[in-house]
């Protein structure tokens, strides 16, 4: 019962935040794809935009680590 | 590494300007800068007719050329090189051999587009006529003239309705006419359409017409060339051409191909020429000038100046003299062109994707082409994948053999693929853990990921930690050299905080002794004022949001971990399904899974090492916005291709 917690809890840590991660990509891959019809010059930046959320669902996972690792045992 | 430029001035007298600027298009050296823009005092080169005229015949020739060459099929953009010299093309002739073929081109051209029009329009008739034949069968087999015999006439309509009531008001109003001398049948040929069949008396033709007209009521006129058969014939005929037409347009534009063919290759180096002498007389649009003598202003590779001399003394003489200007390197007017050891080639244009690198500053492609496979290598992490991904960038390098993105990506995935090979060894994977099962041991050098998650994690991290602090100690170095002093201590004191919280780390790890703690802390607390005072009055809101920023940039490296377990795991998962359902079709399931899986590990990893560089390693360095070196005379790729407007036809008024 314990570990099926602990597997919730790390589930929930990375799951959310990777909601969290594709909403604000969404966002920001649509006003990206908008300015690259317009400039295609634009491409790399666009892509260092979309990418900068990503950081989200990364901590979500060093979380979840985190919780397996120190709750886990 | 990019290459250092010089500016320079290049003086001579007037009469030399012409034979100057074409050698210049031909050594291909130096990036053209506008004189007059220059602190030295010229003036414009007054208005030549004689030049801009000649640049008008030379437009008006190429755009010709072009058109024609344009209709021959294959790749045109292989432009071969020419420097003739102005007006060595003769206009007159390429004109005359414009004015001899141009004539047959544009016939040819005439019967592809009507063909082309038939192809569209015959099937539009053909539908509706063929719906119209079981109406009236004994009269459909009857040919023109034999109703002029009859003196009957039909007509086929098409009612745009499902509503039958509009076919029997028109049976009224035809009765009202011509009594009841006529026999109208009809049938819903589709949603929305009635097919009627009107046969009736010659003499009444004028009054039907005349009510079709006034009721605005269309009917189906056969194409031109058909009328004459019986309704039966003429969709007989529409089918038989329908058939043909294929045939006859691919024997026209045979023939298109087989006019143009003989002209290309002695057109192909008539339009390079006329090109060659358009840009030289646009060049001196650029030129400045004093009463007798031209100035070109210039940017070439320092290293290229004394060949630029050399060369210009010997083909146009020693009047024309190249003086040396002097310049800022870090001025962000001067062109950048990058160069760097072969095998970091591949990697220039990952970084020109981002943006060039402004000069003065630093070309981190070497450091690309170091870490970026490198990371590529450490998720990838399987053998067998790794030498999958060798095989596949392996073919894309015989396969695109002329330079280009698609070969510098197939180089920079070959590399990659190495290092996935490298850290499969490291991490004893062979398609996930089957390589484990089918030896029976732990062959991983160091350790098997999935059974080793902390070191794992803090691998990624140290990982993170070395290149963000590389890009730290690089943004220090470049601030230095641009007397940036803000700039500077803000990279101090965030190296200075992150080596507190690496040393906090490690006591908290156990890893360090008790001792450290108070330099760690000093550490921490002198970086965060240094870093708030780098940022004047908004240091107290801008420094502890630097430092969170510089903590995630490390944090973010654990997506190597996370990535390369993931794809670790998909690969178990593959290896699991081949033993729980029957073989064949657990093989099946595995290898879909395994093909999943390395189609994904040559996407992914590539985007996550290109991110990692451009949003952690690059911000603490990097400075974009350069302009490219154009060497004038350089074959430029081909203009984009111009939108053509869209022209609608409407019925509104």
């Amino acid at each position: 019962m314990e570990v099926g917690l602990i597997a919730i809890g790390a589930a929930i840590a990375v799951g959310l935040c990777a909601i969290a991660t594709a909403l604000a990509q969404a966002r920001i891959g649509a006003a990206a794809v908008g300015a690259i019809a317009e400039k295609p010059e634009l491409t790399g930046r666009a892509i260092l935009l979309v990418a900068i959320p990503e950081t989200l669902v990364i901590l979500g996972f060093a979380v979840a680590a985190m919780i397996i690792l120190i709750l886990g045992g | 590494m990019l290459v250092p430029m010089t500016k320079v001035c290049i003086v001579g007298p007037k009469r030399r300007l012409d034979r100057a600027l074409e050698e210049l298009h031909r050594l291909e050296l130096v990036h053209l800068k506008d004189a007059k823009e220059e602190p030295y005092s010229v003036s414009p080169l007054p208005e030549d007719e004689g030049r801009l005229g000649r640049a008008d015949e030379l437009r008006f020739l190429i755009a010709d050329l072009e058109a024609l060459l344009d209709l021959l099929p294959g790749p045109n953009g292989d432009r071969p090189k020419a420097d003739l010299v102005p007006g060595a093309v003769d206009a007159g002739y390429v004109l005359a051999r414009l004015d001899e073929v141009s004539p047959q081109v544009e016939e040819i051209e005439q019967r592809l587009e009507t063909l082309g029009d038939e192809q569209v329009v015959l099937p539009r008739y053909l539908e509706p006529l063929e719906n119209l034949l079981p109406l009236v069968p004994e009269l459909a087999r009857l040919e023109e003239h034999e109703l002029d015999l009859l003196r009957l006439d039909t007509v086929a309509l098409v009612l745009n309705t499902d509503d039958e009531s509009v076919v029997e008001t028109l049976r009224g109003e035809l009765a009202e006419r011509i009594g009841n001398r006529f026999e109208l049948v009809y049938e819903n040929i589709e949603d929305g359409a009635i097919g009627c069949v009107l046969v009736f008396s010659h003499d009444d033709t004028e009054a039907v017409h005349e009510l079709l007209g006034k009721e605005h009521v269309r009917h189906a006129a056969l194409p031109e060339g058909y009328e004459k058969h019986s309704l039966y014939g003429a969709v007989a005929t529409m089918k038989e051409r329908i058939r043909e037409l294929p045939a006859e347009i691919s024997r026209t534009r045979k023939e298109l191909y087989a006019l143009l063919r003989p002209h290309e290759e002695e057109w192909r180096p008539l339009l390079a020429g006329l090109r060659a002498e358009l840009e030289q007389l646009e060049a001196a649009a650029l030129v400045g000038g004093t009463h007798r003598a031209f100035v070109v202003s210039c940017w070439l590779p320092k290293a290229e100046l004394p060949s630029l001399r050399e060369e210009l003394e010997k083909r146009v003489g020693s009047e024309v003299v190249v003086e040396e200007m002097p310049s800022d390197p870090r001025d962000e007017e001067t062109p950048v062109l990058m160069h760097n050891p072969r095998v970091a080639r591949p990697f220039e244009f990952l970084v020109r994707f981002l943006d060039l690198p402004r000069s003065g500053t630093l070309d981190p492609t070497g450091l690309m082409a170091l870490f970026l496979p490198l990371m590529f290598g450490v998720m990838v992490g399987d053998v067998v994948y790794g030498a999958v991904l060798l095989a596949i960038s392996l073919w894309l390098k015989r396969r695109f053999a002329e330079p280009g993105v698609l070969r510098d990506l197939a180089s920079v995935l070959l590399i990659g693929s190495v290092w996935s090979i490298v850290f499969g060894f490291v991490f004893g994977e062979a398609l996930g853990n089957l390589g484990y099962q089918v030896l029976g041991f732990d062959w991983a050098l160091w350790v098997y990921r999935p059974n080793a998650l902390t070191p794992l994690l803090i691998f990624a991290l140290a990982l993170g930690a070395t290149h963000v602090v590389l890009g730290l100690l690089l943004g220090v170095w470049q601030g230095f050299k641009a007397r940036h002093r803000g700039e500077v201590l803000e990279k101090v004191g965030t190296l200075l905080v992150l080596a507190g919280l690496f040393a906090v780390a490690g006591l908290v790890a156990g890893f360090l002794p008790g001792g450290t703690l108070t330099p760690a802390v000093a550490a921490l607390i002198v970086g965060l004022v240094v870093v708030m005072g780098a940022h004047g009055r908004m240091g107290l809101l801008m420094g502890p949001l630097e430092l969170i920023g510089a903590v995630g940039n490390v944090l973010s490296y654990l997506r190597l971990a996370a990535v390369g377990l993931a794809s670790a795991y998909l690969a178990i998962v593959a290896n699991e399904f081949a033993v729980v359902a029957p073989l064949w079709i657990g093989v099946i399931i595995a290898a879909f899974f395994h093909a999943l899986n390395l189609a994904l590990a040559a996407f992914s990893p590539m985007i996550q090492a290109l991110r990692l560089h451009y949003v952690e390693f690059f911000s603490k360095f990097y400075a974009g916005g350069g302009h490219p070196f154009v060497p004038f005379g350089a074959r430029a790729p081909e203009p984009p291709a111009v939108e053509r407007p869209l022209t609608y036809e409407t019925n509104n008024p």
